[in-house]
């Protein structure tokens, strides 16, 4: 790859773990999903940055599977379609939550105290 | 509409509970014995077992999840009833019965007398180390103690205790944050916010019944979440700080 093809792909992943942070620190996309999405980016710009690796990438991914480099974009729009798929799951997760929360504590009900010897006794 | 608990005290000891019905009821009765003045709220998780019907007639209070939603979810609930029904100071403590009741009391002076705002039972800080634990679990636990000591300014040698006592001014930070298990992303959070977290020596006894919360994958999933969580709090606990009048 190219130099500003490394760029171009850094770029990209530092955008999407910049949005991937920013929808967790506001409790729109769950911590669990995330820390899938930093790792695989983190793990993507690694591979993209390292020369060595990226070569050895490219020779099993080619020996796999030949491909042309430009089925990159869409693999990098389908991650941005996942983490919005992904946060509005979250956003209705966190809707159930609260709805849950908010009933437990509405009707938490007082246990009537039940002395155990009257229980025995009887 | 809102049931008002029949109110005895300022304090109110919060017991999580997630398919627990072998031990929740040792665990109540317990703490009523030990602790007559403080009211005691349940937060029945969800539970598949009969976790509620065990706690009938035991004269505590108890709050039903209808899901689960996990540990750090079931404290947050606790923590918005406390702070619905004006309580100053929450309990918190496991429902496995590892936990002594007997000895909240000691750590409910300590609360008072070093003006904290939480205060954690811990089983490591007497001897500063932890004798006795599994090596992974050990390495995660000097991991998050030596994060927490590193990014919050003090050394928490417990991060993972279940028993605390949390101040009423800790209530809107930790109704607002989504903390994951209230462990050392949480303290990290609050430390940061300014409030003063300690710990005091407790001991434990052994789990005699249910599993660990935890399973083989989440020995891997906890320590990224947390970390990842870990700094999320601190970048937000510096947007509040900022924010702040």
């Amino acid at each position: 790859m190219t130099g500003a093809g490394v760029l171009v792909g850094a770029a990209i992943g530092i955008v999407l773990l910049v949005w991937v942070a920013n929808l967790i620190r506001h409790d729109r996309l769950y911590i669990g999903y995330g820390v899938i999405f930093v790792v695989g980016t983190l793990a993507a710009m690694v591979v993209l940055i390292v020369p060595s690796l990226l070569d050895a990438v490219t020779r099993g991914s080619i020996a796999l599977l030949p491909v042309a480099a430009l089925s990159l974009v869409p693999l990098a729009l389908f991650t941005f379609l996942m983490v919005y798929v992904f946060a509005q799951i979250t956003i209705l997760s966190n809707r159930v939550t609260r709805l849950t929360q908010e009933l437990a504590i509405r009707n938490a009900r007082q246990e009537p105290e039940v002395d155990a010897r009257s229980v025995e006794s009887r | 509409m809102d049931i008002q608990p029949t109110r005895r005290s300022r304090s109110l000891v919060a017991i999580p509970a997630y398919n627990e019905a072998a031990t929740i009821r040792t665990v109540v009765d317990r703490v009523r014995a030990d602790l007559p003045a403080c009211d005691v709220l349940v937060v029945n998780d969800g539970s598949r077992d009969h976790t509620a019907a065990v706690l009938s007639g035991s004269g505590i209070l108890l709050a039903n999840h209808l899901c689960n939603l996990g540990y750090g979810r079931a404290i947050q609930t606790a923590v918005l009833y406390a702070t619905r029904w004006d309580y100053q100071q929450l309990i918190t403590l496991d429902a496995d019965g590892q936990h002594d009741p007997a000895q909240i009391r000691a750590l409910l002076a300590e609360f008072d007398r070093g003006d904290w705002d939480i205060l954690i039972g811990s089983r490591y800080v007497a001897r500063k180390r932890y004798d006795g634990v599994p090596i992974g679990r050990r390495l995660g636990m000097q991991l998050f103690s030596a994060l927490v000591g590193l990014t919050a300014g003090r050394r928490i040698y417990d991060t993972t205790s279940g028993l605390k006592i949390i101040g009423r001014r800790t209530f809107p930070a930790l109704a607002d944050w989504h903390f994951i298990d209230f462990h050392a992303e949480a303290l990290v959070y609050l430390m940061r916010l300014g409030f003063r977290i300690g710990e005091f020596p407790i001991t434990i006894g052994e789990r005699r019944h249910g599993q660990s919360m935890y399973s083989a994958l989440s020995h891997v999933k906890y320590p990224l979440k947390t970390v990842l969580m870990l700094v999320l709090g601190i970048v937000q606990a510096g947007v509040t700080r900022r924010k702040a009048p």
